[in-house]
C-alpha cells in the first residue's frame, strides 16, 4: 500500500488493450481498493457496528413498534397487541397537552442551549489565559456533573421552595416580593429552565475550552500588534474560528436537552397542571407517572422528539457540508 | 518508542487487570442474580422464592427483612427479597409479567391491584383458597375486580390530621372544637391571627396529591363518577380559600407528604394533614402534637383513603410453586402475621378486628393509636365501588384540577369541569 | 503590572466558582442540618445545629454502593474507549465508506430518549441472562457515552498530522501497527476526555441501574440512594449526605485528570 497512485496507474484496466471484457477491470479495480484500506477501516470500526445495531438499532425499533400498536397494560404484558397503524400519532396530535407540551420544549430547549453556549462560552475564554488556580477552578466546574440528578434537582427545589428556600429568602431580604417559583404557572418552566442551564455548563465549558485551545496563539498576537482589542478579537477571530466546534456543541446540546426528564420531574413533575410539561415529561409521565401505564401514546411522543432531534441533525448536516464546500 | 511501549503496556495491563475483575464480580453476582425468578430452580426443599415489595428503607439488616426471612423459613425455603421504590414498582411488575419472569409474591400499592389483575397476571384469592371473611370488606374492596379479590391487604393506613398542641393553646384554640369545616376554617383564622401558619397537605401533581384531597372530595359528600358536582367544587374551594386567606402556604402545590410532615416538623404550623406512618415521628417532635379525624364538611369522619399494599400472587408457569407461595402469604395474613406486621411498621393497622384489638391490647401504654384504628375502620379504598382500573384515570384528572385551582390558572368550577370531560374521555 | 492582573483574574474565577458550585454547598448544608429544621423558614444558611446521621448512615450502609459504582465507571471507561477509539481512528484516517452516515446515525443513536433504551434492554438482557449482573450494566452505561465518544476521537484523530502517518506508511507499517504506534499514543488527550465523559455519565445513571440491576448484590449509588425514600418518608440529609462522600473521590480524580483534558481535543475542527 505504499504505492498507490502507481499501482492505481497500472491496474486501470480500462486504458489496456489486452482487456477483452471492458466490464471486468474496473470492477477488479474496485475490488481491489475495497480490500485494502477498506478491509481494515470496516475492521476497525466493525466493534462499533455491531454494538449499534445491537444496543440502539433494537430499543428504536421497539419502541416504534409500541407506537404502532395499542398497547394497554393487558396487551403488554400478554403480548397481543392490536395494530392501529398512526392513531397513537393521531391522539397525540390532538390531545390538548400537545400544543402546550411543544411549546413548553420549544422555549425549555432553547432557553437551555442559549445560556448554556453563552455562559460555557463566556467561561472558556475566560480560563483561556492561564492564571493562577485556573486549573482547580475550571475543574471544580465540572463537580456539577457529579452529582446524582435527583440530589441536584432536589437541591434546586429546595433553593427555589415559594416559602423557605433561599433564593426568596435573599429576594425578600433585600424588600423584593415573594416568587412562587416552582408553584406558580408563569414561572414554573422558568425555574425548570435555569436548573437546566446550570447542569449543562460543564458540557459546553469542556468542549469550547478545547476547541479554544487549538486557535493559535500566533493569530492573536498577530491581531494585538494591529491594534484589536479583546472584544475586536473576539468576534473576528475566535468564534468564527470556534464554529465547528460550536455548531457540534450546541447540536449535541439540544439532541441532549430534548431528552431531559430528570431535573423537571423532580423539581415539579411537570406542573403545575401543565405549566412545565415537556414532551419528554409528557411520554414519562404517560408511561410511569400515573396508576394506568400508557405505552403506546408515550413511545408515539417519544418518537416524536427523535423526530424533532433528526430535524436538528439534517440541518446541522447540510451547514456541515456547505462549510466544507467553501473551504 | 520507548514510552509508546511502556505506556501501550500499561493501557494494556489496566484493561485486562479491569476486565478480569469486572468479570470475576459478574460471575459472582450473576450467580446470586439468576437463581431467581423462572421457578426452575428451588424444587427440593429449600429452594429460592422471589419477594417484591415497595420498602427499600428497609434493607437487609431491618426488622422486616428478618420477619419475610421468617415466613420463608416456616414454609421451608429461602426468600430473595428485593425492594423497589413504590413508583417503579407497577412497571417492573409489568415488565417481568411480559418476560415471564414474574416474582412469587409481590407486595404492592392497592391502588394498583386491580391494574395488574386487569393484565391477568395475578392469581385470584379462591385461587389459593385463602379465606378472607375475616377481613374489613372496606379494606378489602381496592383489590376486588369483577366480583374476584386478586390480593389480601397485609395492613391499612389512612390520613387524619395532626395538631401542633403548643400552636393550638397559645391561639386559644381547642381541638375538641373542630367537627365540621366552619370550625375548622375558624380555627385557621384564630391560628393565623395569632402569628403561627395553619394548615400544611400535600396538593403534588401525582397520586400523593389525589390522596391527600379524596378526604374532603368525600367529606363534601362527592363521589369520583362526578368530578365537576356542586359538592366537588366545595371541596375544592376549601382548598383554595385556604390558600388565599394565607391559612395554607403556596408550597402545598408542590408538597409531598414528606415534604408535609417535615414543615409540620418546624413547629410553625398548627395543622398538618398526614398519615399513620409519622405516629412514631410524631411522637418523638419537639412540641406536643395529637390527631383530630379529618372533619366532614357538615360533621363527622370525613371517609379517608386507604393506604396500605396487598400482598398479590403472580400467576407462575410451575404451579407446583403455589403451594409454597400459599404458605408464605397465609404467614403474613394470620392475625398474628398482621400484629407483627403493624408492629414491624409500626404504622399498619390490621386489617380484621380481630388483628385491630389485638394491637390495641399490645400497645395499651400506647392509646395514640385508638384513633388511627377508627380512621381505619371509617376509611374506604380507592379502586372500590367497581372503579378498579377507571380509578389511576379518574386520579390523574383529579389531581391536574387540584394544581389548576390552586395554582391560579382556573377556578374550582371550571377546573373540575375540564377534569370530569377528561376523566370521562378516558374511561370510555 | 501583570502580576497583579493575573491576581484580578483569579479573585474573578473564584466568585464565578463560587457561584457556579452555590448548590453544591446547600447541598453540603442540607447534609448537616436536622429533619426539622429542613423546613425552616427562613433557612438556614449554616446548620448552626447539625446532626451526622445522614454521613452515620452513609457510612454505615453506602460504602459497598460506591465500590460499585467506581467498578462500572471504569468499565465503562474501558469498553467506551475499546470500542470508540478504533471505530474514531475507521472514520478519520482510514477514510471508511459510509463515514458520514455512519457519523449520522452516531447523532441519531444519541436522540434515543433513556427509558427507550432501558426498556429495550429489559428484553434483550431477560433472554441474554445479563440482568442484574455488573458487565450488563457496564455495557448499558457504555450505550450512553459511545457515540460521542466516536464523534470525539473522529474530531481528534483527523487532526493528526499527515507527515507522521506518511511516515508510517513508508516504514512500512499497516493499518494496525500505525493505530498502536502513532494514533493511540497521540490521542492521550482524547483518551482521557472521552474517558472523563464515560466515567461521569455512568457514574450519574439511574435509570439503566433501576430498570436492569436491582436485584443484585451490588447496587450503584444511584440506587442505594433511593434506600432513604420510603414509601411515604424520605430521609434527606442521608441522601444528600451520600452525594457528598460519592463526590468526593470523583471530584479528585477530575482534578487529575482535567489537566490532560484541555489541549488540542478538537484539533480537526481548525484546519491550518
Amino acid at each position: 500500500m505504499t504505492s498507490i497512485p502507481a499501482d492505481v496507474g497500472s491496474r486501470d484496466g480500462s486504458r489496456g488493450a489486452e482487456g477483452t471484457t471492458p466490464a471486468a477491470p474496473p470492477a477488479r479495480r474496485r475490488r481491489r481498493t475495497l480490500s485494502s484500506s477498506q478491509w481494515a477501516a470496516v475492521g476497525f470500526a466493525a466493534p462499533l457496528l455491531v454494538y449499534l445495531v445491537l444496543f440502539y438499532a433494537y430499543p428504536l425499533w421497539r419502541n416504534i413498534d409500541l407506537s404502532v400498536h395499542d398497547y394497554t397494560i393487558r396487551a403488554f404484558v400478554q403480548g397481543d397487541a392490536e395494530f392501529v397503524g398512526l392513531q397513537n400519532y393521531v391522539e397525540v396530535f390532538g390531545s390538548s397537552t400537545f400544543p402546550t407540551a411543544l411549546w413548553n420544549t420549544f422555549v425549555f430547549t432553547f432557553g437551555s442551549i442559549a445560556f448554556q453556549f453563552t455562559i460555557g462560552l463566556a467561561l472558556a475564554v475566560f480560563f483561556r489565559s492561564s492564571f493562577r488556580l485556573s486549573n482547580t477552578l475550571r475543574a471544580m466546574f465540572l463537580v456539577p456533573w457529579l452529582l446524582p440528578l435527583i440530589v441536584s434537582a432536589s437541591t434546586w427545589a429546595w433553593m427555589l421552595n415559594s416559602e423557605n428556600g433561599i433564593v426568596n429568602s435573599v429576594i425578600t431580604a433585600f424588600g423584593g416580593e415573594q416568587i412562587n417559583w416552582l408553584t406558580s404557572p408563569d414561572t414554573a418552566l422558568i425555574s425548570v429552565t435555569i436548573a437546566n442551564i446550570w447542569l449543562g455548563i460543564p458540557f459546553n465549558l469542556v468542549i469550547l475550552y478545547s476547541g479554544l485551545q487549538n486557535i493559535p496563539g500566533e493569530v492573536y498576537e498577530a491581531a494585538s500588534l494591529d491594534g484589536a482589542g479583546a472584544w475586536r478579537q473576539f468576534w473576528s477571530i475566535t468564534f468564527p474560528l470556534l464554529r465547528p466546534v460550536s455548531a457540534i456543541t450546541i447540536l449535541l446540546g439540544l439532541i441532549y436537552t430534548l431528552k431531559v426528564v430528570d431535573v423537571i420531574w423532580v423539581m415539579t413533575t411537570g406542573g403545575p397542571g401543565d405549566a412545565s410539561t415537556t414532551l419528554a415529561i409528557w411520554s414519562y409521565r404517560e408511561a410511569f407517572g400515573t396508576g394506568q401505564p400508557d405505552f403506546s401514546p408515550a413511545a408515539a411522543v417519544g418518537n416524536l422528539l427523535i423526530v424533532i432531534a433528526l430535524v436538528f441533525g439534517f440541518l446541522h448536516l447540510r451547514l456541515q457540508n456547505r462549510q466544507e464546500a467553501t473551504s | 518508542m520507548q514510552h509508546t511501549r511502556r505506556k501501550h503496556t500499561t493501557l494494556a495491563a489496566s484493561a485486562a487487570l479491569a476486565v478480569a475483575g469486572v468479570s470475576v464480580l459478574g460471575a459472582c453476582s450473576s450467580d446470586d442474580g439468576s437463581g431467581s425468578s423462572d421457578g426452575a430452580s428451588g424444587d427440593a426443599a429449600g429452594g429460592t422464592y422471589t419477594w417484591w415489595d415497595p420498602y427499600p428503607q428497609h434493607d437487609g439488616s431491618s426488622d422486616w427483612e428478618a420477619r419475610v426471612q421468617a415466613c420463608g423459613e416456616d414454609a421451608g425455603v429461602t426468600i430473595e427479597r428485593t425492594a423497589y421504590d413504590t413508583t417503579a414498582l407497577t412497571n417492573q411488575a409489568l415488565l417481568s409479567a411480559q418476560e415471564g419472569t414474574s416474582p412469587d409474591v409481590i407486595l404492592i400499592d392497592n391502588p394498583a391491584v386491580s391494574t395488574l389483575a386487569d393484565t391477568g397476571m395475578l392469581t385470584t384469592v379462591e385461587e389459593f383458597g385463602l379465606d378472607t371473611s375475616a377481613i374489613d370488606q372496606n379494606l378489602l374492596d381496592a383489590g376486588v375486580v369483577d366480583g374476584s379479590a386478586y390480593g389480601i391487604p397485609i395492613g391499612a393506613n389512612t390520613l387524619s390530621l395532626y395538631y401542633n398542641a403548643d400552636v393550638l393553646s397559645d391561639a386559644g384554640v381547642d381541638p375538641a372544637s373542630i367537627t365540621d369545616w366552619d370550625s375548622l376554617t375558624a380555627a385557621l383564622e384564630q391560628v393565623t391571627g395569632a402569628g403561627h401558619k395553619g394548615i400544611t397537605f400535600a396538593g403534588i401533581g401525582t397520586e400523593e396529591g389525589s390522596f391527600q384531597f379524596l378526604p374532603w372530595f368525600w367529606g363534601a359528600g362527592a363521589d369520583l363518577t362526578d368530578l365537576s358536582s356542586p359538592e366537588a367544587v366545595e371541596a375544592l374551594e376549601l382548598w383554595t380559600t385556604w390558600l388565599d386567606e394565607g391559612y395554607a402556604p403556596n408550597t402545598v402545590i408542590n408538597n409531598s407528604q414528606n415534604t408535609v410532615w417535615e414543615e409540620f416538623l418546624t413547629g410553625d404550623f398548627a395543622f398538618a394533614e398526614n398519615g399513620t406512618w409519622q405516629v412514631n415521628s410524631a411522637a418523638e417532635a419537639e412540641f406536643e402534637t395529637g390527631i383530630v379525624q379529618l372533619p366532614g364538611k357538615d360533621g363527622g369522619v370525613a371517609p379517608a383513603p386507604t393506604g396500605g399494599e396487598f400482598i398479590v400472587a403472580p400467576v407462575q408457569e410451575d404451579t407446583a410453586r403455589y403451594d409454597v407461595t400459599n404458605q408464605i402469604v397465609e404467614c403474613m395474613t394470620t392475625p398474628e402475621g398482621f400484629v407483627e406486621t403493624a408492629n414491624t411498621f409500626a404504622y399498619y393497622i390490621p386489617p380484621t378486628s380481630e388483628g385491630q384489638e389485638a394491637l390495641l391490647t399490645e400497645s395499651a401504654g400506647d392509646p395514640d393509636l385508638t384513633p388511627w384504628v377508627e380512621a381505619v375502620q371509617n376509611a374506604k379504598g380507592r379502586t372500590s365501588d367497581g372503579l378498579g382500573t377507571d380509578y389511576p384515570l379518574i386520579s390523574e384528572a383529579l389531581w391536574t384540577a387540584v394544581q389548576n385551582a390552586l395554582s391560579g390558572a382556573a377556578t374550582p368550577a371550571e377546573a373540575l369541569e375540564t377534569a370530569q370531560s377528561e376523566a370521562e374521555s378516558a374511561t370510555s | 503590572m501583570t502580576e497583579r492582573k493575573v491576581w484580578w483574574k483569579t479573585a474573578l474565577g473564584v466568585v464565578f466558582t463560587a457561584l457556579m458550585l452555590f448548590p453544591v454547598y446547600w447541598m453540603v448544608n442540607v447534609s448537616f442540618t436536622q429533619t426539622r429544621d429542613l423546613r425552616a423558614d427562613p433557612p438556614h444558611w449554616f446548620p448552626w445545629d447539625p446532626t451526622f446521621e445522614g454521613y452515620e448512615a452513609v457510612f454505615a450502609q453506602q460504602l459497598p454502593a460506591l465500590g460499585t459504582s467506581l467498578l462500572v465507571g471504569l468499565g465503562s471507561v474501558v469498553l467506551t474507549v475499546v470500542i470508540a477509539a478504533p471505530a474514531g481512528y475507521a472514520l478519520a484516517l482510514l477514510h471508511l465508506r459510509g463515514g458520514r452516515t455512519l457519523n449520522f446515525l452516531l447523532l441519531v443513536a444519541q436522540m434515543i430518549p433513556a427509558v427507550v433504551m432501558a426498556m429495550g434492554f429489559y428484553a434483550v438482557y431477560n433472554n441474554l441472562g445479563l440482568l442484574n449482573t455488573i458487565p450488563g450494566l457496564i455495557v448499558a452505561d457504555s450505550t450512553i457515552a459511545v457515540p460521542f465518544g466516536v464523534l470525539l476521537f473522529t474530531a481528534f484523530m483527523s487532526g493528526i498530522p499527515r507527515e507522521m502517518l506518511q511516515a508510517a506508511r513508508v516504514d512500512g507499517a499497516g493499518a494496525w501497527r500505525t493505530f498502536r504506534s502513532i494514533v493511540i499514543p497521540m490521542s492521550r488527550n482524547s483518551i482521557l476526555t472521552v474517558s472523563l465523559f464515560a466515567f461521569l455519565w455512568a457514574w450519574s445513571d439511574f435509570i439503566f441501574a433501576s430498570t436492569l440491576n436491582r436485584n443484585g448484590d451490588l447496587i450503584p449509588i444511584t440506587l442505594s440512594i433511593y434506600n432513604y425514600i420510603g414509601n411515604n418518608t424520605t430521609q434527606w440529609n442521608a441522601i444528600m449526605a451520600t452525594a457528598v462522600v460519592a463526590s468526593v473521590p470523583a471530584a479528585i480524580l477530575l482534578v487529575v485528570a482535567q489537566r490532560y483534558v484541555a489541549a488540542g481535543v478538537t484539533a480537526g475542527a481548525v484546519k491550518d
